[in-house]
């Protein structure tokens, strides 16, 4: 039996260590009360009768947070970057427990702390909070509207930024001298990312020596102390942060929450250690929501079929307060890649980040890149669709080509290497694309709707927002190493990855390696989890990193072998010259002492640059057209990943990618009530995860490589791409199924009750109901 | 409080706990047995589900003291010594997990599929497994490693 990777074995016989799996001898436990209201002054606040409570040790509220010095949440763009008329971002405050007033429901107002969680929750319920309450806004629409209600004093209009990338004139100029102008909105709707692992924490104190420890799920340390020790003011060298097994990320957990900084504070206030482990309501109201995006698309083509032009004009939901990476998404990734995979004259996006009554919103798999590339490829083919343009030969035409490489957009995005053309034809064989028609005949026969889509696109990984990506190698006292990095893992399988690429590049078997990631006690930077990056990053570095033991133990070996370092040679795990050798873990083992540190530890460090990861999925859709009911008869995708590394574990990634994007197309949607602000889908009974039985388990998938030489490891990068793929792709397949019978734009998620309506409205459904 | 005592994976067990302590906590908190994770509170998510009696049950739906003299197996007792259960086994053969906190529910889910229908369908499979959430892997690899343990079942290995 060869298990597929190291981590398994624990995570199969229940012996893994996720954050609420940690314990700590005399803990106390927290419990967050939240706002019930989506918009509300706090009149007042009494939580004396909670403090009186039998077990309760002390409630906090904004005023312990206050007098501890907290400052804001972190979110909202760099500093460094500029809306339009060199305009910075409008921020408000955004305290770790709520002030005076509350922006949405399941905003934290107060911690409970008691001696069990029951307790503390109990008493939760005794806290006296008089609201009064103010209309709310949860769409952006409501947000821009005359008269709308004021989320912020001092941002009048709810609007926080204006941003614009690209060239306005030049794309009028293209439109004016267009033959065919299409256009589209599309809303990528608001998503709860739900990792199966909710959030936890357990903050510990040590008075001795005043120092922190919090034991937290993270995609990075980085990200996290740093933004921890902003806002607490606690310095990041005090503070340890311990995430072994984390339960899933997909972007939400690469910066910290308020349960976190109160229990920290706490911690040192009580000396005890202070637990919280949040429910899954806690996870539906409180994590950074994902998505929320409006995208609107023109494009520009000729009389000869060629793009000329795109123009967006977006709108982005930033949710009650600027949090996470929500305004770096509505920027940034929405505008980098905004030409797609063609080749056009001229590009310019707008995008309007606006606040709401909501859970304010940060990455999901992908972070607005599988949106733009959703948006870009449903415009294309509504073009397509519009002109008359055959949407192969269309794409073909279009594409940057191969020899164009590497090629910047008119944004000034620099695409390094890619063959569209050849990873699309790769698709469409193995889709079978030109035997549809068959297909769709069979489906009529049976009486159902059968369409195809497919997207061809491009996402850019790997940006990273630390300036290098460092590890290191630590030999211990029998000569074993262990390599360190500081980006987290959650199901990716760093530590399969890093120690097989580590042992393969010198040449050794993996026995006596071991791998920690996000080590405080290392002083190793680099960036977290996320951008499809780790591989290409990290895994460059631990390349770097396992030259550098062959350069540190090189002069051990020249001695060993009695001669001088430039005759000595390495390969396979050995070091010889003149016809002897020495192995490399031999001399690590005889060089290694408790005493003192191993003469080949090492670092290693670098930066690799942004990669477009691209693909072209394929997917067909079927509706019943009497119940509405749609199932995924096919999908087929081919991807350029650059070199790949693990194979096993890339094709689980895209699976996983693959499904998300199916679970946005055809179900999830967190949903507030738009006259009172309350939201309607705070449990897995109203907000629809997708199951085993709803997926396209016979998916099919290759690679196709074009290797780029921005990293060491020719990799470009997986982790979003299955999402990314399958949003256009399924998407066109739905309307390719739907506009014949009149349905010429339908918003995600497509479920069955939407379409049975639509169907029932349109003439070509009723002919089709009839037949069946 | 009450004193519960039952058999978990194997042996006799006794604990003082609330009335209203769920099964799942019971197990966590009084027994140590972290391995049984709770990821929802609507019963929905099946990251909690263990064996009772013989049947998988999802052990945030009940409370300790209804288990009271049950024979009860969690993800700890699956393995004998050092050889797994044919179902983890496939789990980690098909790649059929990815952060893993899913997975021991998934697996005892997927045993009890076995148990109950050796030779399924893709259909039974997924049926099956209906009550249990995973986020990561899209199920396509968590399906293949329940084909994949009837197998190895089967061919009595």
């Amino acid at each position: 039996m060869q298990p597929s990777r190291r981590e398994d074995l624990r995570l199969i016989q229940g012996t893994g260590h996720y954050t609420a799996d940690w314990n700590q001898p005399g803990q106390l436990y927290g419990y967050v009360l939240r706002s019930p209201e989506a918009h509300a002054d706090i009149v007042s606040l009494n939580v004396e009768p909670a403090r009186a409570f039998p077990g309760v040790v002390k409630v906090m509220t904004f005023a312990d947070v206050e007098a501890a010095g907290f400052k804001s949440l972190v979110g909202g763009v760099a500093p460094n970057v500029k809306g339009v008329g060199d305009s910075a971002m409008k921020k408000p405050f955004y305290p770790v427990l709520a002030d005076k007033k509350v922006q949405y429901v399941g905003q934290a107002v107060a911690y409970v702390i008691a001696e069990t969680a029951a307790i503390a929750q109990d008493a939760s319920e005794a806290i006296e909070i008089e609201y009064s309450q103010l209309p709310p806004t949860v769409t952006v629409e409501d947000s821009l509207a005359d008269g709308a209600p004021q989320l912020h004093a001092d941002i009048p209009g709810n609007v926080g930024f204006v941003y614009e990338r690209g060239d306005a004139a030049a794309v009028d100029e293209q439109f004016k001298r267009a033959k065919y102008t299409s256009k589209i909105h599309l809303e990528s709707q608001r998503l709860i990312v739900n990792p199966m692992e909710p959030r936890a924490c357990l903050a510990v104190y040590h008075a001795d020596e005043d120092r922190y420890t919090l034991y937290s799920s993270s995609q990075g340390i980085v990200n996290m102390r740093n933004q921890v020790s902003t806002v607490t003011g606690i310095p990041q060298a005090k503070l340890e942060i311990i995430a072994d097994d984390v339960g899933g990320s997909f972007g939400i957990r690469s910066t910290p929450y308020p349960e976190y900084m109160v229990s920290l504070l706490a911690a040192k206030q009580l000396g005890k250690p202070i637990k919280w482990v949040g429910t899954r309501t806690d996870s539906f109201l409180s994590d950074y929501h994902g998505r929320a995006l409006e995208l609107n698309g023109e494009i520009a083509i000729d009389e000869n079929g060629r793009f000329l032009a795109f123009r967006w004009d977006d709108r982005v939901d930033l949710g009650g307060y600027a949090g996470g990476n929500g305004a770096f998404i509505g920027t940034n990734n929405l505008t980098i890649t905004c030409g797609g995979v063609y080749d056009v004259a001229a590009l310019y996006a707008r995008t309007r980040l606006i606040y709401t009554n909501t859970t304010p919103i940060s990455a999901y798999r992908g972070a607005g890149r599988p949106d733009i590339a959703f948006a870009i490829e449903r415009l294309v083919d509504q073009a397509c669709h519009d002109h008359g343009l055959d949407p192969v030969e269309t794409r073909r035409k279009n594409f940057v080509k191969a020899a164009q490489m590497p090629y910047k957009t008119p944004l000034g995005t620099t695409y390094d290497c890619g063959d569209f053309a050849a990873v699309m034809d790769d698709a469409l064989a193995q889709a079978d694309w030109a035997g549809f028609a068959g297909r769709k005949a069979a489906s009529e026969k049976a009486g159902k709707l059968r369409g195809i889509g497919f997207a061809t696109f491009l996402e850019a990984s790997g940006g990273g927002n630390t300036p290098s990506d460092q590890t290191a190698a630590r030999f211990d006292a029998k000569g074993d190493v262990t390599i360190y990095c500081a980006a987290g893992a959650s199901g990716q399988g760093h530590e399969t990855t890093f120690i097989s690429l580590f042992a393969k590049e010198l040449g050794i078997t993996e026995d006596g390696i071991g791998y920690r990631a996000s080590d405080s006690n290392m002083a190793v930077v680099g960036n977290g989890t996320g951008g499809s990056r780790t591989l290409l990053g990290q895994g460059s570095s631990f390349k770097l990193l396992a030259q550098k033991v062959i350069e540190k133990a090189t002069p051990h070996a020249a001695e060993a072998l009695g001669v001088t370092a430039d005759a000595v040679s390495y390969a396979g795990g050995s070091f010889s010259a003149g016809g002897k050798s020495v192995g490399l873990r031999e001399l690590a083992k005889k060089l290694a002492s408790a005493a003192a540190a191993h003469p080949f530890d090492c670092g290693a460090e670098g930066t690799f640059g942004v990669t477009f990861p691209n693909g072209c999925h394929v997917a067909e859709v079927e509706f019943d057209p009497v119940t509405g009911v749609a199932e995924i008869a096919s999908y087929a995708a081919v991807d350029d990943l650059g070199n790949v590394m693990q194979p096993t574990l890339v094709l689980g990634q895209v699976h996983g990618g693959v499904v998300q994007g199916a679970g946005q197309v055809f179900g999830e949607h967190a949903v507030y009530d738009r006259e009172s602000g309350q939201f309607l889908t705070a449990s897995f009974m109203d907000y629809t995860m997708p199951r085993a039985a709803t997926v396209p388990l016979a998916m099919k998938w290759r690679g196709h490589a074009v290797p780029t030489k921005t990293n060491l490891l020719g990799a470009k990068g997986v982790g979003e791409s299955g999402c990314s793929g399958s949003l256009p792709a399924l998407m066109n397949a739905v309307m390719n199924a739907l506009r014949p019978m009149g349905i010429d734009n339908m918003q995600m998620p497509i479920t069955a009750a939407k379409v049975w309506q639509a169907l029932q409205a349109s003439e070509g459904g009723a002919a089709v109901r009839k037949a069946a | 409080m009450s004193k519960i005592e039952m058999t978990v994976n194997g042996k006799t067990v006794a604990g003082e706990a609330e009335d209203r302590t769920l099964l799942v906590n019971f197990l966590r908190d009084n027994l140590g047995l972290t391995g049984t994770h709770v990821g929802c509170d609507t019963s929905q998510c099946g990251c909690c589900t263990i064996h009772l009696n013989g049947d998988a049950i999802k052990s945030c739906t009940m409370l300790a003291i209804q288990a009271e003299g049950a024979d009860i197996v969690t993800i700890e007792g699956m393995a004998k010594g050092e050889k797994l259960h044919p179902v983890q086994q496939a789990f980690t053969e098909c790649h059929g997990l990815q952060c893993g906190f899913c997975t021991p529910g998934m697996i005892m889910t997927s045993a009890a599929i076995l148990k109950q229908t050796p030779n399924p369908t893709e259909h039974d499979i997924v049926k099956g497994l209906h009550g249990n959430l995973c986020r990561c892997t899209g199920y396509v690899n968590i399906v293949k490693s329940v084909k994949r343990a009837a197998e190895i079942i089967n061919s009595g290995a």
